[in-house]
């Protein structure tokens, strides 16, 4: 089995939502929580293993303004960050 | 009315997270034990019986829909409950934590076991007041002291991480050189937790022979704060003896030094836990705290606990204490440490003194100097 570029939430993750539209991520398993800004959150509602990260990138310029030349870097760096930590994983391909 | 009178009228509450993040829950009524310090038995305001698991249950689903990360099970002790890993299981499902405050000793190697394969437990907090059931037992009941150090060596065996708290009074406080040792030194315990009799619950019954003196917060205030420096980082408080000996010092120095105010000082600033917890009794009514059982705001499976949160207005008033200034209440008048104090415990004040919107006179440093104390 191979792993595709798609990457997927950790269904264990809990997405809640704080002040206003910032939100935590907390991995119960770990007690690990990361605090994200609503970029991270529409990121993180988009990781459902179908998408590429380009793809979520293209989707998030699309819903947010101003969105900067330097957003898939920056969003790649996130989910690094989130993989990292085992709240995300890349979906496997299916043969 | 206009918007800026309208809030100078109604304050609003300080920003409010969408919903709670921990819960405070006394899963049971029932406890093993009858302390004599007890802050929970003998509330006038608390109907002390039990729910069954099924309402629990269905609570725990709503709290998994709101995102809720951690809950502490309490009581009563909640290891009397027979159906504990059903419990268990329903906050493992709801993809929470959870945590425990126990005496210890109806924690067997099975419950031990079951714990620690949901790998989610925080921590279960055992109470040990002694370094021998001599010293423990003397509040707690006979019996009581073997059991906790049962339940502690059981919890250590199957890895499940253990708290323990000792709560100071008339009868252990020549023992706390031999309590430090024997959790940090014989038990191999990483710290402990240390806090003081509060005037609450049973201990208001026994109140002449649970609670510290002024002489007696002056040896107990010197001898954990020798304690902490002997054993860096490993005993923590965050109310009684420790915390007034080091806040008092900070207080102190201030004063004389006619530093700035502290941040937060001179209002009623404490405490924070309305911010993010919310507490639920035995009977399910869902009260601001524990210490506040008597505050009701609603009930389990018949409110919104997300309504609760963000617009009951008893939590909004508790939340905006933060506004009433100190310099207003005639309990404080010509206090010279008016600008470093923060009111303290709102349960405290009001078991006192019969109001929530008061500072505690059991943290008024104040107060322990007119009486005859000094600070350490």
């Amino acid at each position: 089995m191979n792993q595709t570029d798609k990457p997927i939430a950790n269904p264990i993750v809990v997405l809640r939502d704080e002040f206003d539209d910032w939100a935590v991520l907390f991995n119960p398993d770990t007690a690990d929580a990361v605090g994200t800004n609503p970029v991270g959150v529409a990121v993180w509602k988009r990781m459902d293993g179908k998408k590429s990260l380009e793809d979520i990138v293209s989707e998030i310029k699309n819903s947010f303004e101003d969105t900067p030349d330097a957003a898939f870097k920056e969003i790649a760096a996130f989910v690094d960050r989130l993989a990292e930590n085992g709240f995300v994983g890349l979906e496997v391909e299916s043969k | 009315m206009p918007e800026e009178l309208k809030d100078k009228i109604e304050p609003k509450a300080s920003r409010v997270m969408r919903t709670p993040r921990k819960l405070d829950i006394d899963i049971t009524a029932r406890c093993n034990l009858r302390c004599r310090y007890c802050y929970f038995f003998n509330n006038p305001a608390v109907e002390y019986r039990d729910l069954p698991t099924e309402e629990w249950l269905r609570f725990f689903d709503e709290l998994g829909s709101l995102g809720v990360m951690d809950v502490t099970l309490a009581g009563g002790e909640p290891f009397i409950r027979e159906d504990l890993p059903v419990l268990l299981e329903g906050i493992v499902r709801n993809r929470m934590r959870f945590s425990f405050l126990s005496n210890g000793a109806l924690i067997g190697d099975e419950i031990a076991a079951f714990i620690a394969r949901t790998g989610r437990c925080g921590y279960v907090q055992v109470s040990v007041d002694g370094s021998c059931a001599a010293v423990h037992d003397t509040c707690r009941g006979h019996g009581a002291f073997n059991g906790a150090v049962r339940g502690i060596r059981t919890l250590s065996r199957y890895r499940v991480n253990v708290a323990v708290r000792v709560t100071i009074h008339r009868h252990n406080i020549d023992d706390l050189e031999n309590i430090a040792h024997f959790l940090l030194e014989e038990l191999g315990l990483p710290g402990f937790g240390a806090n003081s009799a509060g005037y609450l619950g049973t201990c208001r019954l026994n109140a002449d022979d649970v609670l510290l003196n002024i002489e007696e917060r002056k040896e107990a205030m010197a001898t954990l704060l020798r304690l902490a420096e002997k054993y860096p980082d490993r005993i923590s408080a965050s109310a009684g003896p420790l915390t007034d000996g080091r806040m008092w010092r900070r207080m102190e120095e201030a004063r004389a030094q006619e530093k700035p105010a502290f941040h937060n000082g001179g209002r009623l600033t404490a405490c924070g836990c309305p911010g993010s917890k919310i507490s639920v009794r035995a009977d399910g009514a869902i009260v601001p705290c524990n210490i506040l059982a008597h505050v009701e705001l609603g009930r389990i499976n018949h409110d919104s606990l997300a309504e609760i949160w963000q617009n009951s207005p008893a939590l909004n008033q508790l939340r905006n204490r933060h506004t009433i200034p100190l310099t207003g209440f005639e309990f404080c008048a010509g206090c010279s440490y008016i600008p470093y104090c923060t009111g303290n415990c709102p349960g405290l004040a009001y078991t006192i003194t019969g109001q929530v919107d008061h500072p505690s006179p059991d943290a008024c440093l104040q107060r322990f100097l007119d009486e005859g104390g000094t600070i350490p």
